[in-house]
């Protein structure tokens, strides 16, 4: 799992490559700790490296999408391979976080 | 020392400096008393102001009618506190209120409500001249706190809006307002006025109107409840839809993350439902179908949490499929739920494929 983060202007991209699963959720978390501290964020998270999240990583994705609306930021997650797209689906996280 | 006053009204004003600590005092006890019974009552304000009398303002007031005050004590207004509320009704709430919390000085308040001709319209405010009562706080430090009046203003939005108008006009009472003018600020003062009552009024309806939707929602006769906003939301405070999420939860002893189902309304009434008796129908029809659906979705991949709002987006589904609308009508519920894009179609391929193995299809 590899997380890139990069600030541009008022906009922070993510990268997110490989798999997100019980053996690295807390590496993902701690790596996407500093974007918890923004006020408005606008967070534009890049999945088409990531090929797998198991519910923990759906658990890290919950926690910094409330961590965002709770700083009245946005939060959109992109170009996600469909079978990890359908994890989304089948738990109805699809309707808590915007998937483009 | 000022060169314009008397020596009565610089002894006043050196009253005043002295004091200066005590209504500092005064001014954060009662803005915490007045914030904390707000919150108490539920109450929603739109602004609460506060201010110490300045020295300049205090100096002009003197100049002016010094000779009227024996002390600085026979000024009442020198800590003022003012409430603007949402709704004009909402003043008498308030000022009840502050009648329990404070010692009112009756014969200084005035309910400048009261006061206009039937041919006057204009400013309109409730002035309560008010005391902190000993029983509620007594610093034996400062005894003064007990014994200073303060006063206390309540009006509504279009009141306040009216006066601060008014007063950046440079006018102060509407006698001043040259004649040609006066009709015109009378036509628009009649408008604050009618406005105010107006939403009063339309807020109680509503009020009214959602007490008796809750009623009839609660009663079960969900096939004479139309659907909207009100209703629905009184419908998903009944929880329909929560044992069918603990059986989906079940298949993977999966945690429940309660999300909303604001956003189903829309779909709903797109699905063409018209009164919570169809959402009813639905519920009841489809919940083994929606149980199957993410049986065969969930089972064996180890997810183990799910949004509460699954029950209902596989009920949804399984509605659109049983009622013959097809992928079309997936797709359609998807961008409805999540915006149009060319994945939907996948998914609904997908959900059809899943379907047809357990004979939804």
């Amino acid at each position: 799992m590899k997380v890139t983060i990069n600030k541009q202007n008022e906009k922070t991209l993510v990268t997110l490559e490989g798999r997100i699963d019980t053996t690295n959720a807390d590496q993902f978390q701690h790596d996407i700790a500093p974007l918890m501290d923004d006020e408005r964020p606008n967070i534009d998270i890049d999945c088409s490296g990531m090929t797998y999240t198991s519910s923990q990583g759906l658990r890290v994705f919950l926690l910094l999408q409330k961590s965002v609306m709770a700083h009245h930021g946005t939060m959109v997650m992109r170009n996600m391979d469909s079978r990890v797209k359908e994890v989304f689906d089948i738990t109805g996280f699809s309707n808590i976080i915007t998937i483009l | 020392m000022s060169m314009k006053l008397d020596l009565h009204s610089e002894m006043i004003l050196d009253e005043y400096r002295e004091n200066l600590p005590v209504y500092e005092k005064l001014l954060s006890i009662v803005l915490e008393r007045l914030r904390q019974c707000l919150n108490e009552n539920h109450l929603r304000i739109a602004g609460l102001e506060s201010r110490i009398k300045t020295e300049d303002s205090l100096t002009n007031k003197l100049e002016l009618k010094g000779y009227k005050y024996k002390t600085i004590n026979d000024i009442t207004d020198i800590v003022g506190m003012r409430v603007i509320t949402f709704f004009s009704d909402e003043v008498d709430v308030i000022s009840a209120l502050v009648e329990k919390m404070f010692e009112i000085d009756w014969d200084n308040s005035v309910d400048k409500r009261k006061m206009l001709e039937i041919d006057r319209f204009g400013y309109m405010s409730l002035h309560y001249i008010c005391r902190i009562p000993e029983a509620t706080y007594h610093d034996p430090d400062m005894p003064q706190l007990n014994q200073i009046r303060f006063e206390l203003q309540m009006r509504s939005m279009l009141q306040h809006m009216w006066a601060n108008m008014y007063h950046d006009m440079g006018y102060k009472s509407d006698v001043e307002i040259p004649k040609e003018y006066q009709r015109n600020m009378n036509r628009l003062a009649g408008m604050l006025e009618l406005a105010d009552e107006q939403f009063s009024r339309i807020r109680k309806e509503i009020n009214n109107y959602r007490r008796n939707v809750q009623s009839l929602v609660a009663s079960g006769n969900f096939n004479e409840v139309p659907l909207n906003g009100d209703t629905f939301r009184s419908y998903i405070e009944l929880k329909p839809f929560k044992s069918l999420t603990e059986k989906i939860a079940g298949i993977n002893q999966a945690e429940i993350y309660e999300d909303s189902l604001d956003p189903y309304y829309q779909v709903l009434l797109h699905m063409g439902m018209r009164t919570i008796g169809d959402i009813e129908r639905i519920r009841k029809e489809y919940t083994d179908g929606a149980y199957q659906l993410a049986l065969i979705q969930l089972a064996g991949t180890g997810l183990d949490i799910v949004a509460s709002s699954v029950a209902l987006q596989n009920i949804c589904i399984v509605a659109i499929l049983k009622q013959g609308f097809g992928e079309g009508g997936l797709v359609r519920l998807f961008a409805a739920l999540n915006g149009e894009n060319d994945y939907n179609v996948q998914r609904a391929q997908r959900l059809i494929e899943q379907a047809k193995k357990i004979n939804l299809v």
